[in-house]
């Protein structure tokens, strides 16, 4: 027999021995690289050893046996408790099962010396094929090194046997490397912000920067856009260091290979200052949360260094055609301020970068962005980051405004400038309270993401509900298109949890405080800073009533109405609600609470269209109302406001502010001596027309009459009383014709028509003709059903009448003139539509009573005649 | 009749299930808490006993709640525990209303802690 193995009882103790002073060093400040370094030098001399030995005691020959180190091993970086991971490469099958039994030997002592050995073998030939299959293998397989056995046979791998096939298999190993990067993204949720992160797998750790190594190697020099500058290198290499530092920290600390960040090591990493460099900065004391704003800002340079290869296409080397044409291919693609942008290849591309120190060209650059869905490039995003990042650079209009914000929030997609705005560190410039939750840890076992992190993925949510991915959000999804004010609610969720990052007890106060820095900032309307402080101050409320309360109680109902108050913030807060609950993490919105979510809006909504006349304003009671209104009103007289308030329905208070209130009071006042009064505003895409008179019989649809005249299409109408017996009517319509919108002089003469056809002063039904034919040309999209329903018990003194119909133009007319042919007096009007769908509800007396059996079937036989 | 857990032990455990209505939930767990019983898995679920569904009109649409939502507690107490646990449970979710749902009691032969393999009411 030629000699034995060195016994275990000899390599264990030099082996661990070695393992311990390495672990020493690393926990006496070493640095990560020399750790993994030195465990890779361990290794290496324990496994040639242990091959050496195993040869000698077997009288085997080198030749046709190499050991081939692969993955990290391969790149001689090795993680305390990571696998070595070994290549046996053959020569030939032959030489495969000659050696087989001595691998077995070799493999077993590794294992029994504590090193856990992750093995494949492969002949020669075996290794000219491209396995489909196991992209993983040829990803190991682009770090290998010689570790021991044959070397020729190695230097024949990899200067002959490889060369081809790695070359050929260029395209299919970058679309397999992006496939596998993008599914271990999606697997944690695409976000680098986790309460407790994999330094590892997660976005952002470590296996990101590998793949973007491996994306450049596989490139080899091929892909322009892929070169970093020398800036980016050291950023990487830093972050690199850091995550590592982690990585070894956590092996050492689980005694196994488990790379999660838990809170409980958080805590002992920031005690140790670890992964910050020799100096003032490692002396200083962090908070566990501190310190995670360190690894965030790591995690985000690595996370951003392989997006920019995974998300862009690589600039292809234009065609003689391309190069020809690009000009006018240019010209029709160009959008935006100046041409300084432009879509290429589904992203948004910078033409002109100087342009982009002008930041309202950047800020167009992100409404595009929110407007289409379109994504920034990666280079538009470096662009803007080196112009930030250079403040020497002559940069104008910095101050950013309201309306320039507006526009973003207000879009369809706004988290397509929210997301890059925050990586590149604008958002915290445009909205400073949010830098209070910037890569904020909250602690808590319900939160799966950082305060920041949550916020923006209630807004993509939201934005999802366009196209709803389960049924949990089939029934938000109307509500998500309908809602009024959308730039409101999206600044309430930036907001609503800015408090978490502040000294408060409770992070609702914070977050209010929050609104009214950025309210005077950004000079948001009163009514606009109104409707986000209700948003922040109750976005709890809708999901406490759900857990707490009996929501099929109307009891319940009626409280939570009485605290939401409108239908506009009841939608509102129902979807901050929804998407507040579903960003907490992936499982958090049960199919079971989004019913209940659901249910309690329904519930709601119902409550208020149903009690508009149980509750009227008693005047005397609204001090500060008259106070305000008085006091707007230029001094006006209490008593008379009082007159003016008393008796409409509550929700007249609840949808105007006290300025638009004192603008309705003044027209009042003028009623002596014109008694119809009218006010007029241009909206975004539509108008709103405002109607002040005593009341009288038709007269709902004599003004809806003139409108369908004027070919204009109502798509919201409330219609109040007051005590008084003075009706004010609120229309908001669309110009179908763009009448008013491109002949401004005709405002004037479409207010004189109104206010004559309703004084009696011009007849309407020659106005209605001319507009009749083209009203019925045009055959629905979408077919509604007729419904026609009567509600006599939620109101004491009215009957409830409620359709559903085909919205069409003149559709209120037709339905006013039924109800007044038929003497129905309308008490509080609602009207809403909903795509093709008019929803009116109306409040019907006749003489003073609800209506009569009798009545509501005849009401019945016209109406369904008159909408069908 | 001799009642004998696994092991010769005197006493047994019982699993409590109560189907409660959601809005009794921090009222029965507060109660529960209160007389030393902390443990328990709490489900969401739907179903309906003799309490009819609920129907909503919006906008036209009706959205009828054939099966109501309510929470499921379980929780595997010793035998004597058992009789305090339940009457605390029908105590605070109790409303007097057709809905407020159901306690199950059922034997439990054994129970075992994972992290350190505790049997029997050690486990508990």
């Amino acid at each position: 027999m030629p000699g034995s193995l060195t016994p275990l009882s000899v390599l264990g103790p030099l082996a661990e021995d070695e393992r311990q002073r390495i672990r020493q060093q690393f926990e006496a400040g070493g640095s990560a690289q020399d750790t993994l370094r030195s465990l890779c030098e361990l290794a290496d001399r324990t496994a040639q050893k242990i091959f050496g030995e195993v040869l000698r005691v077997n009288n085997a020959e080198l030749q046709g046996l190499t050991l081939v180190a692969l993955g990290g091993y391969g790149r001689r970086l090795l993680f305390p408790y990571s696998d070595l991971d070994i290549l046996f490469l053959f020569g030939s099958e032959k030489a495969e099962a000659e050696f087989r039994p001595l691998i077995a030997d070799f493999s077993r002592t590794l294992w029994d010396l504590g090193f856990r050995v992750s093995s494949a073998g492969r002949t020669l030939d075996e290794c000219k094929r491209i396995e489909e299959d196991n992209a993983e293998f040829h990803l190991a397989l682009l770090d290998r090194r010689f570790l021991g056995g044959d070397e020729e046979l190695f230097e024949r791998l990899t200067k002959k046997i490889l060369v081809g096939p790695e070359k050929q298999a260029r395209p299919f190993m970058l679309a397999e490397l992006t496939k596998l990067t993008k599914e271990r993204h999606a697997r944690y949720g695409n976000t680098i912000y986790h309460l407790e992160p994999n330094v590892k797998d997660a976005p952002g750790g470590l296996r990101d920067y590998q793949a973007a190594a491996w994306l450049r190697q596989i490139a080899n020099g091929q892909k322009d856009g892929w070169k970093n500058s020398a800036g980016e290198e050291e950023l990487a290499a830093n972050a690199v260091d850091f995550l590592s530092a982690i990585r070894c920290f956590l092996h050492y600390s689980n005694g196994r290979n488990d790379n999660t960040l838990t809170y409980e090591l958080q805590t002992a990493a920031a005690e140790r200052s670890l992964g910050v460099a020799d100096g003032a900065a490692r002396d200083a004391k962090r908070s566990p949360e501190e310190w995670m704003r360190l690894y965030f800002r790591q995690a985000r340079i690595l996370n951003r260094l392989l997006l920019r290869y995974i998300e862009q296409k690589p600039a292809a080397q234009p065609t003689f055609r391309e190069r020809f044409f690009s000009a006018a291919r240019g010209a029709r693609g160009d959008v935006g301020k100046g041409k300084s942008f432009a879509v290429r290849d589904g992203l948004l591309e910078v033409l002109d970068e100087p342009a982009l120190s002008d930041r309202a060209v950047t800020f167009a650059l992100f409404t595009e962005a929110a407007r289409t869905g379109i994504p920034l490039s990666r280079e538009a995003e470096r662009a803007i980051f080196y112009i930030l990042k250079h403040p020497e650079l002559p940069q104008k209009n910095t101050q950013v405004n309201w309306s320039m914000l507006r526009e973003i929030l207000a879009a369809d997609y706004p988290s397509m400038a929210l997301r890059p705005m925050q990586r590149l560190s604008l958002l915290m410039d445009v909205l400073l309270e949010f830098k209070a939750i910037d890569s904020l840890v909250v602690r808590d076992f319900y939160h799966r993401y950082t305060v920041d992190e949550h916020s923006l993925r209630t807004i993509e949510h939201l934005q999802e509900l366009a196209d709803p991915p389960d049924e949990r959000a089939a029934h938000f999804k109307q509500l998500w298109k309908t809602v009024d004010r959308r730039d409101l609610l999206i600044l309430a969720l930036l907001l609503h949890d800015v408090g978490k990052g502040m000294a408060v007890e409770n992070h609702v106060t914070g977050s209010l405080e929050a609104l009214q820095s950025a309210a005077a900032r950004l000079r948001l309307s009163v009514y606009e800073t109104d409707e986000v402080h209700f948003l922040i101050e109750h976005h709890l409320d809708m999901s406490a009533t759900v857990q707490r309360r009996d929501i099929f109680d109307p009891g319940t109902v009626s409280v939570f109405a009485d605290a939401v108050a409108t239908q506009e913030r009841l939608q509102r807060l129902c979807l901050m609600t929804y998407a507040d609950i579903h960003a907490v993490n992936p499982e958090a919105l049960t199919p079971w609470k989004a019913e209940m979510l659901w249910q309690l809006f329904v519930a709601t909504s119902n409550h208020f269209s149903r009690t508009l006349d149980r509750d009227r304003l008693h005047a005397s009671d609204e001090v500060p109302l008259l106070e305000q209104v008085s006091s707007q009103a230029g001094g006006a007289n209490k008593a008379e406001v009082e007159r003016f308030l008393e008796g409409f329905p509550r929700r007249y208070r609840a949808v105007h502010s006290a300025p638009e209130i004192a603008a309705h009071f003044q027209l009042y006042q003028k009623l002596g001596a014109e008694p119809v009064q009218t006010e007029l505003k241009a909206r975004h895409h539509s108008f709103s027309l405002t109607l002040l008179t005593a009341d009288r019989p038709a007269l709902f649809a004599t003004i809806s009459g003139v409108l369908a005249g004027w070919g204009m299409n109502i798509v919201k109408a409330d219609a109040f009383a007051n005590a008084a017996g003075v009706v004010l009517d609120t229309f908001q319509f669309v110009d179908l014709h763009h009448t008013l919108e491109l002949n401004p002089s005709e405002i004037a003469r479409f207010q004189k028509s109104l206010a004559d056809t309703v004084n009696g002063k011009a007849p309407l039904e020659p106005q209605l003709k001319g507009r009749e034919s083209a009203s019925k040309a045009k055959p629905p999209k979408v077919a509604v059903e007729t419904r026609i329903g009567y509600d006599d018990t939620s109101s004491a003194h009215s009957t409830l009448l409620e359709i559903m119909v085909q919205d069409r133009p003149g559709l209120l007319y037709d339905v006013g003139s039924a109800l007044a042919r038929l003497g129905c007096n309308i008490d509080v009007a609602l009207i809403d539509t909903e795509g093709q769908k008019a929803i009116d509800v109306f409040y019907l007396t006749e003489r003073g009573k609800k209506l009569s059996q009798q009545k509501q079937e005849l009401l019945q036989e016209v109406l369904q005649s008159t909408l069908s | 009749m001799q009642r004998q857990a696994l092991g010769g032990a005197d006493t047994f455990m019982m699993k409590i299930e109560a189907i409660i209505q959601p809005s009794r939930f921090e009222s029965v767990k507060d109660a529960l808490r209160e007389i030393g019983i902390e443990g328990m898995t709490v489900t969401e679920v739907r179903g309906h006993g003799r309490q009819k569904g609920h129907t909503e009109v919006y906008r036209g649409r009706e959205y009828t709640v054939d099966l109501l939502p309510k929470l499921k507690l379980e929780m595997v107490l010793p035998d004597p525990l058992v009789q305090r646990a339940v009457d605390t449970i029908l105590k605070t979710a109790k409303t007097g209303k057709i809905g407020d749902g159901k306690i199950f009691l059922s034997r439990v032969e054994e129970a075992i802690r994972i992290r350190n393999e505790e049997r029997g009411e050690n486990a508990l």
